[in-house]
């Protein structure tokens, strides 16, 4: 304390105060916390349960309340048409019970109307609800026509297939680096179905009876490859083509086998399985190398029954060529 | 086993019984009925919230007392009291119980006396060492060498080992020493009601007002021997060498002894204290077997006083060293082991209810307020973290879908998380409080400690964890199955003076 001050003719020592003094400011404290808990107590408690004091009737009634939640956040909460101030996530609490119709708004975005239920004591969860944007962000990914596309999420890549251009297009998953890749066989007319390899060097496409694996420009310039490989199916109908795991192979379900063959000219195809059934359908996890698919089997009363069956594909890779030698030089 | 130790134990059983029973009680509602127990957990979050904002009050009017009586000269006032009062004739009796402790630190504590701001003429200091300390002997003879010339008498007693009777205790020690003193006292001519005695840890470093302070409070208080003095701890001596967390409990310890000063009705002797020498022969010392010696001796007098016994606050300081180690784990060991060691004052219970029992002139009301204040401030100690910490989630955790799905559910976390702001206020205050009384920041030491000194509370909740109730809870199971403790005297760091 600075001299002057204590020589000042108002300045009092600031512990005059006696002990009496003391413990008198503490009754007063301690009287002030006890009221203060046993007040406020009832009011915090009834709150959590849900109760509201009703200032007409001076009496506690039981409420509900409503958590919103929202997907983006921030929306306006209107509740029977009345502005709610709390934006979500918001809980709208003391709500007396019985049906409630919410409209949850944000610009820009679709509002989300409903009626909601608010029970006595209960919370009414509104959590899950999604904004949909007035104008969804499009962005134009391609930069020429196409017919069909494959999306690689592991490569981050796009593949585009123009059948009336006969292209083959590849762009980043943001339609960035938009380049063409191969041209389609001239003599292939109806494409049913299309995969690119694993190891991203080729592709295959199949129509009906025939199979074309197209080798692509790695180049990175207009000269196509033009180096295709045809493999012909001409008494089979081809349903479904799987490239193996080894971007080699190609495991093809036709409407009388399942049958692997070399993605190479001239290769032989191999039957592994003979199908009853015309139309099988026919799952390939790369993963795995398995392969499912279904199959009808006659019962000994005649009954014919439709089975899934699993084929794996892994280790056998070199069973496979074994046996496709096998039978070639057969 | 005879009736008046059925009673002890049952007086022993009931704080741990208390507070486990408590504690399993909310667990048990938490799994049952979750809604009573989400309400139970809601009251006492309110109440330890409008409790933390009482006591913190009461910690900025102790601290307001402390900061005005800093500075005062209190020689000055007992030259200026009046004859009759004795000044003259009062003498100091200052005893230092050493366990293990060395001379790096006893070597300051006597430093520390020897700048008293008093006659030192009038101090006769008793340095209690333990016979059984191979190094007593050898610091007793380098202690004597440097200090013996300083003070009015200068004694070394040697406690032996295994008397009859006693445990290895502080209080044992202690009483050796008393008994000694006493001895010297005689051959002196002194009367016993014309000297203060002060038990100070081996670590205690005085501000060279504390006997003046004392003397001038025993000079002036009614009925001076019928009360301890009990002076503000602080941990100052090694706070800036100190890990976070070892300052961090040793503050909070200090604000507590600050704020129970305040309390006068509960305010009891804690770690260094002083008293009238006549009364601590009339209650024959500090007990010999008990390990929280320096509160059973209020109790004693207490007792002997027949209730008409009280403990007046010194607001000065008296310093002493942060208990640590050398890294975080074993920093946490010792001041675990500090903390239980405290928390074993809960064995004051037993010995408080059964003395009630045997003493028929104490007023029945004081004897229920009293007991109930000593076990309430147990039990609470003991629940207190792990009721907010552990069993407040219990209910949603426990509750199912039923109870996720009704208003208390929904109001628990956000009222619970909404009061506990409130004690952020609060624990600005402590922040604040904690920086005036830290010492100067000594030489060597980076100015960045202020910054850490400030933000090392956000370990508070970790520490909540750690030392909240368990040392407590650890203290009173171990009463409760007769696991007595022993005294183990905690390892303190070194002095920066």
């Amino acid at each position: 304390m600075p001299g002057w001050l204590k020589k000042h003719k108002n300045y009092r020592e600031p512990c005059s105060f006696s002990d009496r003094v003391f413990q008198r400011a503490r009754s007063v404290l301690f009287y002030l916390s006890l009221l203060l808990f046993f007040g406020g107590l009832p009011f915090i408690l009834s709150f959590a349960l849900g109760y509201k004091f009703n200032t007409h009737t001076l009496k506690f009634v039981k409420t509900g309340l409503i958590y919103i939640k929202t997907q983006p956040e921030g929306s306006s909460i209107y509740l029977d048409g009345k502005l709610v101030p709390e934006k979500s996530p918001a809980s709208v609490q003391e709500l007396l019970p019985g049906v409630y119709k919410i409209t949850l708004a944000l610009k820009k975005y679709y509002p989300w109307r409903s009626e909601v239920y608010v029970e006595a004591g209960k919370v009414s969860r509104i959590d899950k609800v999604i904004l949909f944007p007035l104008r969804p962000d499009l962005e134009q990914l391609n930069q020429a026509g196409f017919s069909s596309f494959r999306v690689d999420n592991e490569r981050g890549e796009i593949y585009y297939l123009d059948q009336v251009g006969r292209i083959v297009y590849k762009s980043s998953l943001d339609g960035s680096n938009f380049e063409d890749i191969a041209s389609l066989p001239e003599k292939f007319s109806q494409i049913n179905g299309w995969e690119v390899s694993a190891d991203k060097t080729k592709m295959f496409i199949f129509g009906p009876h025939q199979i074309s694996v197209i080798f692509f420009d790695d180049r990175n310039d207009y000269e196509y490859s033009d180096s295709f490989v045809y493999l012909d199916y001409p008494q089979e109908r081809v349903i479904k083509v799987f490239w193996h795991t080894d971007s080699y192979h190609l495991i093809v379900l036709t409407n009388k086998h399942v049958a692997v063959v070399e993605s190479r000219p001239l290769s032989k195809t191999v039957n592994l399985i003979e199908l009853n059934k015309e139309a099988s359908e026919a799952f390939y996890d790369n993963k795995r190398q398995v392969l499912y698919f279904s199959d009808n089997q006659k019962g000994p009363d005649g009954t014919s029954y439709n089975n899934l069956y699993k084929l794996e594909l892994s280790p056998e890779l070199y069973i496979l060529e074994r046996l496709m030698k096998k039978r070639g030089d057969e | 086993m005879n009736k008046p130790k059925i009673i002890k134990r049952a007086f022993e059983i009931m704080p741990g019984g208390l507070s486990w029973g408590i504690i399993i009680l909310l667990i048990l509602l938490s799994v049952k009925y979750p809604v009573a127990s989400a309400v139970i957990i809601i009251t006492f979050d309110f109440y330890w919230i409008i409790r933390t904002i009482y006591l913190t009050t009461l910690l900025i009017l102790a601290h307001h007392r402390i900061s005005c009586q800093k500075g005062e000269d209190w020689l000055r006032r007992c030259l200026s009291l009046r004859p009759e009062k004795g000044w003259t004739q009062l003498y100091q009796l200052i005893i230092f119980p050493v366990c293990n402790e060395g001379l790096e630190v006893l070597r300051p504590s006597l430093a520390a006396l020897s700048k008293s701001h008093y006659p030192k003429e009038k101090f006769i200091v008793v340095m209690a060492f333990e016979e059984r300390n191979p190094l007593a002997r050898n610091n007793a003879l380098v202690l004597d060498k440097e200090f013996s010339g300083e003070f009015g008498a200068y004694l070394s007693a040697f406690h032996p080992d295994n008397l009859p009777g006693e445990s290895r205790t502080k209080g044992a020690n202690a009483t050796w020493a008393a008994k000694a003193a006493k001895k010297f006292i005689a051959t002196r001519n002194i009367g016993c009601e014309h000297v203060v005695v002060s038990c100070f840890d081996a670590d205690t470093c005085v501000e060279p007002e504390y006997f003046g302070c004392l003397s001038y409070h025993f000079l002036t208080s009614e009925k001076p021997h019928q009360a301890s003095y009990q002076p503000m701890p602080v941990y100052n001596n090694n706070i800036w060498q100190a890990p976070s967390f070892a300052r961090l409990v040793e503050i909070s310890s200090s604000f507590c002894q600050m704020i129970e000063s305040m309390r006068l009705e509960k305010f009891v002797t804690f770690s260094s204290h002083s008293m009238s020498f006549k009364t601590l022969v009339e209650v024959d010392y500090w007990p010999q077997n008990m390990i929280s010696d320096d509160s059973v001796i209020y109790w004693k007098g207490f007792l002997h006083y027949n209730g008409d016994y009280r403990v007046v606050p010194l607001y000065i300081t008296i310093s002493m060293d942060v208990a640590y180690s050398s890294n975080i784990w074993r920093t946490m060991a010792v001041q675990y082991k500090q903390k239980r060691r405290w928390a074993w004052g809960v064995e004051n219970f037993p010995f408080v209810a059964c003395g009630f029992l045997d003493n028929k002139k104490i007023p029945l009301f004081t004897k229920l307020r009293r007991s109930f204040h000593l076990l309430e401030s147990h039990v609470t100690w003991a629940i207190w973290a792990v009721i907010l910490v552990l069993i407040g989630p219990l209910p949603i955790f426990f509750g199912g879908k039923f109870f996720s799905q009704m208003a208390i559910a929904y109001n628990l976390p956000k009222i619970t998380g909404l009061l506990f702001q409130f004690t952020l206020f609060t624990s600005l205050t402590w922040i604040f409080l904690s920086w005036t009384i830290l010492p100067p920041r000594p030489k060597g030491v980076s100015w960045l400690k202020n910054v850490i000194l400030v933000l090392e509370w956000f370990f508070v909740p970790f520490i909540i964890l750690v030392l909240g109730s368990s040392p407590a809870l650890d203290a009173q199971s171990r009463l409760m199955f007769a696991k007595y403790m022993e005294f183990n005297p905690t390892l303190k760091g070194n002095k920066v003076l």
